[in-house]
């Protein structure tokens, strides 16, 4: 799950992980919750720092049989909170590495399906609504003023958002079990949006993803978000601009969609 | 006995209570400002300060200002009696309350730079020696027909003599004190240590913005034409703009209405207007107001840049409003208005009075900060430092200089919350620790 999923990942990544089993017993929860620790541990191992929020193989939220997982879709639909939705969302960029494909394609054909029936899809919206504004009124980068990251702007924030959670948001409409942004943007029907602002968008977000592994300082899983932008000459600061300016277009536009729906 | 006797007594007591519960503002500005673990502290300090402040005024103070003299310091009227003043129209003794708050708002913004990392002691002993050796000489200048008064120097309430005054010894503590732990890293960048309690600040703004009406409308000292409501009106216009203009200032250039912002901007207008309150026509109240606001936004982020730890932002919202406030009169006082001094700039007055007001602010800035500095560099090796020892600024001068929290649940709880989420049992993470993130 998270960047990983998505297939989107910097130079450093944190983990996002679960498990799905077929099995539904105590004995192959405990099993399986065992060897969850044993990949997270492993992971941190091999450099990927464990994830704050508990997204992990670990936990015995993220780690369930076939049927506990239906179970939990359907109460995270049913209770719709923040949090619950929180979690669907990520959910939506799971991909599976290891084992049957189809475990996964049950559970999010199961999660897409409640979502519509349940009209969820605007409150997703509203979830991922709050977003840090990269440009200014006066067309100037907005920075971080203070912290370690002073003078830098967080691509993740401000670029990476709108871009990410307006596909994300769109592949539970359209029913879409693809995970990267890329993809997902151009499984889109034409009915719901044209060619021409497909690739738009698709071709703003290759360049995000390109200016990200060039400007990010990556000393480690932080720094790879932000970008001094004192470093920019000005045709890249430009360009910056231009990538901020169409992810915002691109969330607009799918809210939009949705709140037409 | 005279009507008009009473009632300008009445009306300045009002004003000087209104002007003591000022005190009451900073407490609470000053606290929810600052971070928890100094809470008690600092509220407490506050009145400690107003208590030195009041006593020391009483022996001396009012005669170094307000007695027979020269130009430079006044040197009777010792250990005041409650005597009437001929010629003055009110009580002596409501007169003398009302300039004893003033003394001690000075002093009370003065130890805005010293937050959350002087000792105790340095406290008392800066009291009684600015209380002695600054404030009375720049008052007696300005108020007591000391030399600035006879250029015809314009402060009104005193953006010059009350804030600029407390702004300077500020800026020479926050110097030799040195930024608190944390405030700047190796870089050169600085942290943004958030104060503890926003609603506490928005609070004391309008506490200081009501008591600001005492501070303001009661310098007319008299109830004569009821002048001292265009002064109120003045006032409140000029904090009205500068709130609107911090906030927008804030949000055009960061890209969100930063509230700690919008209230400097509220309290750097009432600065900005003290010193021309009564000089200047509304409109320009306005302009002046509008002014400081945008003022204290650059002066905040030009401190910072300079690593300046102000924690409640004394140098900016007092000093630079006071200094702007201060030329304000040299440019927009009007010539029916400006009854010391003459007509600014821009009512025909040419540049005399701007150079007048330039050269007080000069003067008074200038005294008040070296005076300051040495003051504090002398007690900073006669007393071995004024600051607290890191471990102490760590655990909070609350438990360090009082052996007591100002909020012992909370704080004793949130020790125990940290230790719970650093040692998270799976499947029972706290929600709140979680990153609201894409992952």
């Amino acid at each position: 799950m998270g960047s990983a999923g998505r297939m989107e990942q910097s130079i450093w990544s944190d983990q996002d992980h679960g498990l799905v089993f077929k099995t539904n017993s105590n004995d192959a929860q405990k099993y399986f919750l065992r060897l969850g620790k044993e990949i997270s541990e492993g992971l941190e191992l091999a450099g990927y720092n464990k994830c704050s929020g508990s997204v992990m193989a670990s936990n015995p939220l993220w780690c369930k049989s076939l049927k506990e997982w239906e179970n939990q879709l359907g109460l995270w639909v049913g209770e719709s909170s923040w949090e619950s939705i929180r979690y669907l969302l990520i959910f939506a960029d799971a991909r599976t590495i290891y084992g049957d494909h189809g475990l996964l394609n049950i559970l999010k054909e199961r999660a897409f399906d409640e979502v519509k029936s349940e009209h969820l899809l605007l409150k997703m919206l509203h979830n991922t609504m709050f977003m840090k504004k990269g440009v200014g009124i006066l067309g100037q980068l907005l920075v971080e003023t203070h912290g370690a990251f002073a003078g830098s702007i967080n691509l993740k924030e401000t670029a990476f958002f709108p871009f990410v959670n307006a596909a994300r948001l769109l592949s539970f409409s359209e029913g879409i079990k693809e995970t990267r942004t890329l993809s997902r943007i151009s499984h889109i029907s034409d009915s719901v949006m044209k060619h021409h602002d497909k690739s738009l968008y698709s071709e703003n977000f290759a360049t995000l993803l390109d200016f990200r592994l060039k400007y990010g300082s990556h000393k480690d899983y932080d720094s790879g978000h932000y970008v001094n932008i004192n470093k920019l000459a000005k045709d890249e600061k430009k360009a910056l601009k231009e990538i901020l300016k169409v992810g915002e277009q691109f969330y607009e536009h799918v809210r939009k969609l949705l709140e037409r729906m | 006995m005279d009507t008009v006797f009473l009632m300008n007594s009445l009306w300045v007591m009002i004003s000087a209570i209104l002007v003591i519960l000022m005190i009451g503002g900073f407490i609470l500005l000053e606290t929810g400002s600052t971070r928890m673990k100094n809470a008690g502290h600092i509220a407490g300090k506050t009145i400690l300060t107003f208590g030195i402040s009041s006593i020391v005024f009483w022996a001396v103070g009012y005669g170094l200002i307000f007695g027979e003299g020269n130009s430079i310091l006044g040197f009777s009227d010792f250990f005041y009696s409650g005597y009437d003043v001929e010629g003055l129209g009110l009580s002596g003794a409501v007169f003398f309350l009302f300039q004893l708050a003033f003394a001690g708002i000075s002093l009370t913004i003065a130890f805005g730079g010293f937050a959350e990392r002087a000792k105790l002691s340095v406290y008392l002993v800066f009291a009684l020696l600015f209380s002695v050796l600054v404030y009375p000489f720049i008052a007696h200048w300005i108020w007591g027909g000391g030399w600035l008064a006879e250029h015809g120097k314009q402060d009104f309430a005193g953006s010059t003599v009350v804030h600029l005054t407390g702004a300077m010894a500020a800026l020479a503590a926050t110097m030799l004190l040195k930024p608190r732990i944390g405030k700047f890293n190796k870089d050169g960048s600085a942290n943004n240590i958030e104060g503890h309690n926003q609603v506490f600040t928005a609070l004391s703004v309008l506490l200081l913005w009501v008591g600001w009406f005492g501070f303001n409308a009661g310098s007319t000292i008299s109830v004569d034409g009821a002048f001292f409501g265009f002064v109120a009106l003045n006032t409140n216009l000029a904090a009205a703009a500068g709130t609107v203009a911090a906030m927008l200032i804030s949000w055009i250039v960061l890209g969100k209405a930063d509230v700690p912002m919008m209230l400097n901007g509220a309290l750097a207008g009432l600065v900005a207007i003290t010193a021309s309150c009564a000089f200047v026509d509304t409109w320009a109240a306005v302009v002046i107001g509008l002014l400081a606001g945008i003022l204290v936004f650059y002066s905040i982020r030009f401190f910072e840049s300079r690593k300046i730890d102000d924690p409640i932002f004394a140098l900016s919202v007092h000093g630079t409003a006071g200094v702007w406030g201060t030329l304000s009169t040299g440019f927009f006082a009007t010539p029916e208005l400006a009854t010391v001094g003459n007509a600014g700039l821009f009512y025909g007055g040419g540049f005399e009075q701007l150079g007048v007001q330039a050269l007080g602010v000069a003067a008074s800035g200038g005294f008040a900060f070296i005076v300051s500095y040495i003051i504090l560099s002398i007690m900073k090796v006669t007393m071995k430092g004024l600051r607290v020892t890191e471990e102490e600024e760590i655990i909070g001068l609350d438990i360090s200089e009082h052996g007591s929290y100002g909020y012992p649940e909370l704080v004793n709880k949130e020790a125990a919350a940290k230790v719970s989420i650093e040692n998270p049992s799976p499947g029972n993470v706290p929600l709140s620790s979680q990153q609201p993130s894409i992952n």
